[in-house]
């Protein structure tokens, strides 16, 4: 009786393997993969991760099985009353649960890829050959480019994403390319556990040295996304360069040249504001800054910052607007290069937001780059040199929707405000307009428009030049 | 252009812990050491007088102690890096080595640790506990245990740290520790009675380790076991035919001063391999301990490696 219950689960298990191998042939022919792959235990999981754009996944989980086999190996050679044997043991469960999460996330990729719903990982969990069969042999299950799909699960336009990512261009914008603050952002993409998602496309800007740079954009427009971006916090596919100098690539260097000021206040309350600012300075300025250029340094932050009154008490105790200023302080005692602010105001009335921004203008005026988020911008609009919009399109991710003076983007927009034009691009269920789609595209108008006014003029002037020349020479 | 050098590892640690030397005043920090003499307080008031006396009584006691430094340990460190972790992502950004951050963070607690089982011991003292006379790795039995003691806590301060790396809020930390406590209780392999894969599992707890290091240095196995004799003690009144045998035999052994031969012999009875009193076992103990706390520092080092990954 024994016997034939073996035998049965033999066959049971041959022909199931048998259906799974042939349902992964099918599937890996119509990813454009050799279909012999499925008859390789093991490997069919590479390959079926590379038909799931999850090529990492698929490499674990060989490596997985790897270790798995070699475990089970291990394991009757052990003393079953040692203590090595418990450890093998924790090991091989813990190898099958991770095996578990990166099947899981394997067949999660191949939903995306084929544009099913997220059920069908149940069912190529619980019954791999038989999902596999209708995968592989049903004509209706055709995989799909992930990056064609939008969160909802909508077709996008394959244009959508340029083929040829732009490149950066001297003298954009007036900056030459070795001076200022260059962006260039492709795009930058998060991968949720279906799809790809994108969180910014197409940013092109250059900011000249000493300007104090609004950043506008609704709630969700990719402000704090875009400016990890440009600090290198959160890379993008994108060339960020200061005074020349990539910031991808040269992070560990440039990181103290930049720096960010978050929304809320990273501080630690129970500690002085001068122990503080000495921390910061110890850990931030170069090891050959001696201590007296060092207490100079942070006597005149203090100052710059109205810190010297209140220096030796604690961090909780001081208000709102101290403790912001103490934030900043972290930030400017190295004396950066480019100076982001991600609402510097926000809890702070419009006398202090005032005094702020005046302090942050002082810095701009130094030759430094200041870019600032807030949203309340009217009310001290007058001090900036530049506005950047940003603005969430119909396929939810942030673009470029306008940068120039605070006055052309009153011309662009026809709206006397900030908050105005901020409502302009914002979305109607946000009670904005919900026109950012219109004014992402004729920005980018309007800029080819200024190049090649710009280019005509400098056209013009060459032309011109020339004649002149062949005058005097005649 | 000149490329500037900016502080390593050994060169930002003592800013971190400078900082961490200011916390214990500005934070109170200081509050987890009247917090250590009260908890041994009440553990020695109620487990003290048999400690190092009798088997069970050491047992107990050892156990309770164990308990005492683990609960020490598992407080000091449980939120310290949690609680802060938005601040240790800004620092990190900007340049901060997390091996100096983790670094600071175990002198500090080992600096804490110290105190604390210092102040265990004295309660200890105050409170009349007999201590072990003689070591076995030094000539004094107090040093031996105030090491023993002093790693018990530190590698179990060191295991809430990894916690406290791993895990994103204080919420979850303080969710995560009385499971591990029980852990620890549970799998001491001393106290409860475990089997099979279960006894295997205790080479993983900080107790087991910590049990065994304290049994042995109280020469657990060279006690007498007064069990068996409270027992039939219990059944001296007990009549057969008339006659009261358990009574008659107690009294035979009093008449003789035999009561402490009988219970070192029962004691003879009860020895447990795990507290061999040989300076093997106890560097064992020892030098399984270090190895836990070096890899609970290793491990906290790679989990906040991941802390940049924190959502916003």
């Amino acid at each position: 009786m024994e016997l034939s219950i073996n035998i049965s689960e033999e066959i049971f298990q041959l022909c199931n393997n048998l259906l799974l191998c042939a349902g992964l042939w099918a599937l890996f022919v119509k990813c454009g993969k050799a279909g012999w792959w499925a008859l390789i235990p093991g490997f069919r999981y590479l390959k079926l991760g590379e038909c799931a754009g999850r090529e990492r996944e698929g490499g674990v989980l060989i490596l997985l099985d790897i270790a798995l086999v070699a475990l089970r190996i291990v394991r009757p050679m052990l003393d079953p009353e040692g203590n090595y044997i418990i450890l093998v043991e924790l090991a091989i469960v813990a190898a099958l649960l991770m095996e578990i999460g990166f099947v899981i996330r394997v067949y999660g990729g191949l939903c995306r890829v084929f544009g099913r719903k997220s059920g069908w990982v149940a069912a190529w969990f619980f019954f791999e050959s038989i999902t596999a069969l209708i995968w592989g042999f049903s004509p209706k299950f055709q995989p799909i480019h992930p990056e064609f799909w939008d969160e909802d699960g909508n077709e996008v336009d394959a244009g959508y994403v340029p083929a040829n990512l732009p490149q950066m261009q001297e003298g954009a914008d007036g900056v030459p390319l070795n001076q200022g603050l260059h962006i260039n952002i492709r795009q930058r993409t998060v991968r949720d556990f279906m799809k790809k998602r994108y969180l910014l496309k197409n940013i092109q800007l250059a900011i000249p040295e000493g300007s104090l740079v609004l950043l506008l954009g609704g709630s969700g427009a990719g402000k704090t996304t875009f400016i990890n971006a440009v600090t290198g916090y959160e890379k993008a596919d994108a060339e960020i360069l200061l005074k020349g100098k990539n910031v991808y690539d040269n992070y560990e260097d440039l990181m103290h040249r930049i720096g960010m000021v978050p929304q809320q206040d990273l501080l630690r309350m129970n500690d002085t504001v001068i122990h503080t600012l000495e921390d910061a300075a110890l850990l931030r300025l170069p090891l050959g800054v001696k201590r007296s250029e060092r207490n100079q340094r942070i006597e005149e932050v203090m100052d710059v910052l109205g810190l010297t009154a209140g220096k030796l008490g604690l961090v909780s105790k001081k208000s709102g607007g101290q403790k912001k200023r103490i934030s900043i302080g972290t930030e400017l005692i190295t004396d950066p290069d480019l100076f982001i602010l991600d609402e510097p105001d926000s809890g702070l009335d419009g006398v202090l937001a005032r005094e702020l921004f005046t302090k942050l203008r002082q810095i701009a005026d130094q030759g430094k780059i200041v870019i600032a988020i807030t949203h309340t911008p009217d009310r001290v609009v007058d001090l900036f040199d530049k506005v950047i919009v940003l603005a969430r399109d119909s396929g939810r991710c942030g673009r470029l929707a306008f940068y120039g003076s605070p006055d052309e983007a009153r011309a662009f927009f026809d709206r006397q405000t900030m908050e105005e034009i901020v409502m302009r691009v914002n979305r109607e269920q946000e009670g904005g307009e919900g026109k950012a789609d219109e004014y992402i595209a004729a920005f980018a108008e309007y800029r080819a428009a200024k190049k090649a006014e710009s280019e005509s003029a400098e056209k013009d002037t060459a032309t011109t030049n020339q004649r002149t020349e062949a005058a005097d020479e005649t | 252009m000149k490329r500037e050098h900016y502080r390593g590892t050994l060169t930002q640690t003592p800013v971190y812990l400078g900082k961490l030397l200011r916390m214990f005043f500005y934070q109170s920090d200081w509050k987890v050491l009247p917090m250590a003499a009260i908890i041994a307080g009440l553990v020695t008031f109620v487990t003290g007088k048999n400690m190092f006396f009798t088997q069970e009584g050491t047992l107990t006691g050892c156990f309770a102690l164990v308990c005492v430094c683990i609960w020490n340990g598992f407080f000091n460190s449980i939120q310290v890096v949690c609680r802060e972790r938005a601040i240790v992502k800004r620092e990190h950004r900007a340049g901060m080595k997390i091996r100096a951050y983790i670094g600071a963070h175990m002198i500090y607690q080992c600096i804490l640790c110290l105190l604390q089982t210092a102040i265990t011991l004295g309660v200890c003292h105050v409170a009349e506990v007999r201590l072990p006379a003689s070591g076995l790795i030094t000539p004094w039995g107090i040093v031996d245990l105030f090491i023993s003691l002093f790693l018990i806590t530190y590698a179990s301060d060191i295991m809430s740290l990894a916690v406290s790396c791993i895990v994103n809020n204080t919420t979850t930390a303080m969710t995560v520790m009385p499971f591990l406590l029980i852990i620890q209780l549970v799998f001491s392999g001393g106290f409860f009675e475990l089997g099979g894969a279960a006894k295997k599992l205790t080479v993983l707890t900080v107790s087991r380790w910590g049990l065994q290091s304290l049994g042995t240095i109280g020469n657990y196995n060279s006690l007498p076991m007064v069990t068996l004799w409270n027992t039939i003690f219990k059944f001296k009144d007990m009549e057969i035919e008339g006659q009261k045998p358990v009574y008659m035999v107690i009294r035979y052994i009093e008449q003789n001063g035999l009561v402490d031969a009988v219970i070192q012999e029962s004691g003879a009875y009860n020895q447990n391999p795990m507290f061999e009193y040989t300076v093997g076992n106890l560097l064992t103990c020892w030098l399984m301990l270090v190895l836990f706390i070096i890899v609970f520092g290793v491990l906290s080092c790679i989990a906040l490696r991941f802390v940049d990954r924190d959502s916003r």
